[in-house]
């Protein structure tokens, strides 16, 4: 246990091209921790994570342009990947296989998230809409809509009550899940929204923008609970520490973030990546922060616990 | 201490309230100067002030420049543009925004290299610009870089997903291009290993024994593989008018005149 922030690894070329999107996933039936990343080299690699170092296990090949966003299944089992080639592709993650490969239709893949119960995967649309696929079926089963526009980023709730979706033009949605209507529609930022998070307990969310700023709603009455700044450039993504006190953020300042969910301040400032952070997660315990960027590396963090 | 100034120096054994005094005066003074001759040297700012005047001056340049760009640029006076936008990146060096208008007009100029090199400036100073990206990946693709420009297209779509042009015309024009031309290189190097395999085919290699059928079999193989060479000669990748890459017969020489060489080849090998 340390006591301190402070890097732990860094795995240099990691990818052949920019790091886009990376998830950390822990193995229900043996414990082990993957790794996994989506580049723009059109690869995503899973990679475990063992005796504080990261060793690559497979390079999943089959997507034909750039891999924006990649998720891990709750159980760790399945990973899920989509592209720019508009395919969503889930991968046994012991064999490294595909098992399945879904046309979510021109421009409609973007961000994905597995549901709570991992039967479902979340994707945002250009016209403004969530699609919502089966993972067993692996077809749409169905949509939600926001009637606004492209939809950056999405996340569901941990207690599997709500999805809420960010869009360019800067627009919140939060929608309740078991009736499928809009719950709150917040005019939060001016500026894309990349990335959003709930806090464990699921009361909070923490939307990143262009703008530069990172803010913290109170889910259940749709108000603003704080704004912060501290990035020079756009904010890129935002993950929340299963401790339920700390998220982190990432930047294209180059920087990664660790920020105090109650005090909402910025406690620590890792200034290792040479080039825009993309991608920032934590690992089942909030022990370690995984990030990668333009500049091909993926980095490893120790948080004091 | 970003600059040397005899004040800072000064300052430190003189009383506050004095200099104060003395700094109220000469802002009087100086505005008295300004008001009656322009030219006059400005004493107690010198160094600063003449710097400060420079600047404001190059940005303000820049931009007249950059706008007299512009308008000649839309009347079609391309390479007098360009001369506006060099005077402009002479003054402020940094600013991306001349770097990919002037790419873009050396595309249309076909200079095709310092167009490239224009747009990669560009991108350089503002990474996070969709629409440089786009000038870059246009001005790769005229280059024939194609690779480059499918990389280039995919950061700028990136950046700014709801951008349809990007996705329909940029992105999937040039991955088109980049699938055609994959197609034929593949082609190509079906075509030359089977040529090699022709030329010292594994068959060959072996002993015989001239009376049993190993021989036959071997010529068979051999003749099969040059079918298949003079199959492959004749056929085309073929890019229909939807973007489906086929590889279709060419037409004239079709099949009839394929066995007469095949029969001598077959003959001929028989003699090794």
């Amino acid at each position: 246990m340390s006591t301190q922030y402070s890097i732990l690894f860094k795995q240099e070329h990691a990818h052949d091209d920019a790091i886009w999107t990376a998830a950390w996933g822990k193995s229900e039936a043996d414990g082990s921790e993957t790794i996994v990343t989506g580049s723009l080299d059109d690869t995503v690699k899973v990679w475990k994570w063992s005796d504080e170092k990261l060793e690559l296990q497979w390079t999943l090949e089959g997507h034909q342009l750039g891999v924006v966003s990649v998720d891990i299944s709750h159980n760790g089992a399945i990973a899920a990947s989509s592209s720019l080639d508009a395919h969503i592709r889930l991968w046994d993650l012991e064999s490294g296989k595909q098992i399945k490969s879904m046309d979510a239709g021109p421009v409609d893949a973007w961000t994905i998230a597995f549901s709570p119960d991992s039967k479902y995967i979340a994707t945002g649309s250009h016209l403004g809409k969530v699609n919502i696929f089966g993972v067993e079926s692996g077809k749409k089963e169905y949509s939600l809509d926001t009637r606004g526009k492209f939809i950056l980023s999405i996340a569901y709730s941990p207690d599997g009550k709500y999805l809420a979706s960010g869009a360019i033009d800067g627009i919140i949605n939060i929608f309740d899940i078991a009736t499928g209507k809009l719950l709150h529609t917040l005019e939060g930022h001016a500026m894309p929204i990349r990335s959003l998070t709930f806090s464990p307990d699921s009361q909070l969310l923490v939307t990143a923008s262009d703008d530069g700023y990172i803010k913290i709603y109170d889910v259940q009455h749709a108000n603003l609970a704080g704004t912060l700044s501290g990035h020079g450039s756009w904010v890129l993504n935002v993950a929340f520490s299963p401790d339920d006190t700390h998220f982190v953020s990432s930047s294209s300042d180059k920087s990664v973030k660790v920020w105090d969910a109650s005090s909402r301040a910025c406690i620590n400032t890792f200034f290792d990546h040479q080039d825009q952070v993309w991608t920032v997660k934590y690992n089942s315990t909030g022990s370690k922060i995984i990030s990668a960027g333009d500049d091909r590396a993926i980095h490893i963090y120790d948080c004091p616990m | 201490m970003a600059s040397f100034g005899w004040k800072r120096k000064a300052g430190e054994r003189v009383s506050k309230s004095v200099v104060q005094q003395f700094e109220a005066e000469a802002e009087k003074a100086e505005e008295v100067d300004e008001q009656t001759q322009d030219e006059k040297v400005d004493w107690l700012h010198a160094i600063k002030r003449r710097r400060e005047v420079l600047l404001e001056d190059c940005g303000a340049k820049s931009k007249r420049l950059k706008d007299e760009g512009a308008l000649l640029a839309e009347q079609g006076r391309h390479w007098e543009a360009i001369k506006k936008w060099d005077e402009a990146i002479h003054l402020t060096p940094d600013d991306p925004l001349l770097y990919e208008m002037k790419s873009q007009v050396l595309t249309i100029l076909q200079e095709v290299f310092p167009a490239v090199r224009a747009a990669e400036t560009a991108v350089k100073f503002r990474p996070l610009w969709w629409e440089g990206w786009q000038t870059l990946g246009r001005a790769q693709l005229n280059l024939g870089e194609v690779d480059l420009a499918v990389r280039s297209f995919q950061v700028a779509i990136h950046l700014c997903p709801s951008e349809c042009k990007l996705w329909q015309e940029d992105l999937a024009w040039a991955w088109r291009i980049q699938k055609q031309h994959l197609a034929t290189k593949e082609k190509i190097r079906q075509e030359e290993e089977t040529k090699k395999q022709i030329l010292n085919a594994p068959e060959l290699e072996q002993d015989y024994d001239f009376e049993s059928d190993e021989v036959l079999d071997a010529c068979v193989a051999v003749a099969e593989r040059q079918t298949h060479y003079e199959k492959l000669k004749q056929t085309a990748v073929v890019i229909d008018s939807e973007g489906n890459i086929q590889n279709v017969v060419s037409g004239e020489q079709g099949s009839d005149n394929t066995e007469t060489p095949l029969k001598e080849q077959f003959v001929k090998i028989r003699g090794l």
